[in-house]
């Protein structure tokens, strides 16, 4: 178990402050946070690289705080993977087994199993500078897991690859966490890779800790508005009851309009979508009346090159996004009724 | 719409620019080539090889290598921690000490050289001299005026490469087991290693055509302080041009090779 006690630190411009922290043994933990949060400086702090003024840090119940980086036994996992260039991938893997005197005659035993389950077997007798981003995310993974670490700190692992690989390389580093059981901590600004992956987040911004909670709670249950706005600012609407239609579908009543969805089997307690995925018509779509909501315009906002229209609909005050030119087009006002269209497959359910 | 003048207006001018400065650099290569040309129409070769392989210039060579070597490897050595300690280390006064360790590239040798002669004059000069090591007109005294020209040339060298270095590999070197020390010795070491050879390279090169400060420490004697820059001053001031052009020669030589190594050594380097 990882504890960070009231951690904070003052960098030039950049402070951390009162960070408090616990993440549980063989847990994945993503800490998200825009750019210039503070993310990369709690991993760093974890790892041993800032001397701290204030605050602690604990590994299984021992005050690591004054421990150099040598002596914490923690994998790290820069974000441009710093592989050593003038060594080749299976000296890099090897490195920190030669610091530790380990036996030469079972370094091989060491590095080809590792090699093979991060699937880089073939590429061990490379030199580093051939290698692909993808696969130097690999080699460095092996080259920090080598070690055999207690805690493993990923710094945005996956930001420098394509979107492919990106995908690709969630599930794997998710497959290798099983496999190997190492506490996971992982920071990332992309809301999407922090959901895919993680045990349980903690958003971070302007150096402070907003919210620690499982996907589901920080993302249904945002505590504050800076969360709520990292998130993408989605509508949450609480449901009351629900009713099964058959055909795999299910209508949810959540403050007083109806919603269809699929079917979810357990109920629902929670509806979420993005302003984004709300369609605003001033006429009445064509088609049965469940597959749309009426509403009355009660706000109208710029928002960058959009507008952001507040729509009372049932009990709810839900927030829609539309381009500045379809807004202008559709010439609507304070008042004035609209049609929500909502997209089935981009509803977020909370059961 | 961009009209078909403006076109032609821009093209011409880019053309004129590219003519200038290829203009230039074609003058300066000239000037540099008709310089050795010259020296190469006013050589008689059988003299040339006659001189080299006489006992006074292949004494200055001998000294020369053998006193640039040793002052290229104390510069070095020291200039190692020294450039470390200024490229990563933050303390009050940094900029102060990082201008004084500058002064010895911008202060003429000579000058150097004349501090070097009054501090010998002092009682702690004075005191080293007569009891540690004697300096002043002696072959020692060679070794410290060129390590006192070129051992800022060395920390400037290798500041710049520990400079290039991203602290990224050092931090992840700590992770892996290494102590500060050790980390220095594994991982900034070999990545500095290219920037060591230059430095090397460019020091002893420097070394090698010091002349301001050595003479004015050591003087010019022949066979004893003669060093190639000196063999050079003492054929001029016996009017033996022949014998001047056969070390300058010499000189250019070793400068185009130390070169030609950069290159290749620069061609090799690790994107760090």
């Amino acid at each position: 178990m990882i504890e960070i006690k009231s951690l904070s630190l003052q960098l030039g411009p950049f402070s951390l402050n009162d960070v408090n922290l616990a993440v549980d043994d063989k847990e994945y933990f993503v800490i998200l946070g825009p750019t210039g949060a503070g993310k990369t400086v709690i991993i760093e702090c974890i790892a041993g690289l800032h001397s701290l003024r204030k605050g602690e840090i604990w590994v299984d119940g021992n005050n690591v705080t004054s421990l150099p980086p040598e002596k914490r036994k923690i994998g790290y996992l820069p974000q441009d993977y710093a592989l050593f260039p003038f060594l080749d991938v299976k000296e890099n893997i090897m490195f920190g087994l030669r610091e530790k005197d380990f036996p030469k005659k079972e370094m091989k035993g060491k590095v080809e199993p590792l090699a093979g389950l991060l699937g880089i077997s073939h590429l061990l007798n490379r030199h580093v500078q051939t290698l692909s981003g993808g696969e130097k995310q690999r080699v460095a993974l092996a080259r920090a897991l080598a070690i055999s670490p207690k805690i493993l700190l990923l710094d945005e692992p996956l930001s420098s690859l394509d979107v492919r690989t990106s995908k690709y390389l969630r599930l794997e580093l998710r497959r290798f966490h099983e496999e190997l059981g190492v506490t996971t901590i992982h920071v990332t600004h992309n809301l999407m890779e922090a959901e895919e992956m993680a045990d349980r987040i903690a958003i971070l911004d302007m150096g402070r800790l907003e919210q620690v909670g499982t996907p589901d709670e920080v993302f249904f249950y945002p505590r504050t508005e800076t969360v709520s706005e990292f998130i993408g600012t989605p509508n949450i609407l609480d449901c009351e009851h629900y009713k099964t239609l058959g055909h795999g579908l299910m209508e949810a009543v959540c403050g007083g309009i109806s919603i269809i969805l699929p079917y979810q089997g357990n109920g629902v307690k929670k509806i979420a979508f993005f302003p984004r995925d709300i369609h605003v018509s001033i006429n009445k779509p064509i088609g049965p009346e469940v597959k749309y909501l009426r509403g009355v315009v009660v706000k109208i906002e710029p928002f960058s090159s959009l507008v952001r229209l507040r729509v009372k609909a049932g009990e709810n005050i839900l927030l829609a996004e539309l381009p500045g030119d379809t807004f202008q087009s559709m010439d609507i006002g304070v008042g004035q009724e609209v049609f929500l269209v909502l997209k089935m497959r981009t509803l977020r359910i909370h059961c | 719409m961009i009209s078909t003048s403006h076109v032609v207006r821009r093209v011409s001018g880019e053309r004129a620019f590219r003519a200038a400065t290829l203009s230039a650099l074609a003058l300066l290569s000239l000037f540099f080539t008709g310089i050795v040309v010259s020296l190469a129409a006013y050589t008689d070769w059988d003299t040339l090889f006659s001189t080299l392989v006489s006992r006074e210039i292949l004494f200055a060579i001998k000294l020369s290598v053998v006193t640039a070597t040793i002052t290229t490897l104390l510069s070095v050595t020291i200039a190692i921690p020294v450039a470390y300690a200024i490229s990563q280390t933050e303390f009050p006064g940094k900029s102060i000490v990082d201008t004084i360790l500058d002064l010895p590239i911008v202060i003429s040798p000579i000058a150097l050289g004349a501090a070097l002669l009054v501090f010998f004059n002092t009682p702690i000069g004075a005191g080293i001299e007569n009891n540690v090591l004697r300096f002043v007109f002696e072959v020692p005294g060679i070794v410290l005026a060129q390590f006192t020209v070129v051992s800022a040339l060395a920390v400037r060298l290798l500041k710049s490469t520990f400079d290039s270095i991203d602290p990224r590999y050092e931090q992840v070197g700590r992770t892996l087991g290494c102590s500060k020390l050790r980390v220095f010795f594994r991982v900034t070491f070999p990545l500095a290693r290219n920037g060591l050879i230059t430095s090397g390279i460019l020091t002893w090169a420097r070394a090698l055509g010091e002349f301001g400060a050595t003479v004015t420490l050591v003087g010019a004697t022949e066979m004893k302080t003669e060093t190639l820059p000196i063999a050079i001053f003492l054929s001029l001031a016996g009017a033996d041009i022949e014998k001047a052009v056969a070390v300058i020669f010499i000189l250019i030589t070793i400068a185009a090779v130390a070169l030609i190594t950069l290159r290749k050594i620069s061609g090799k380097a690790y994107p760090i």
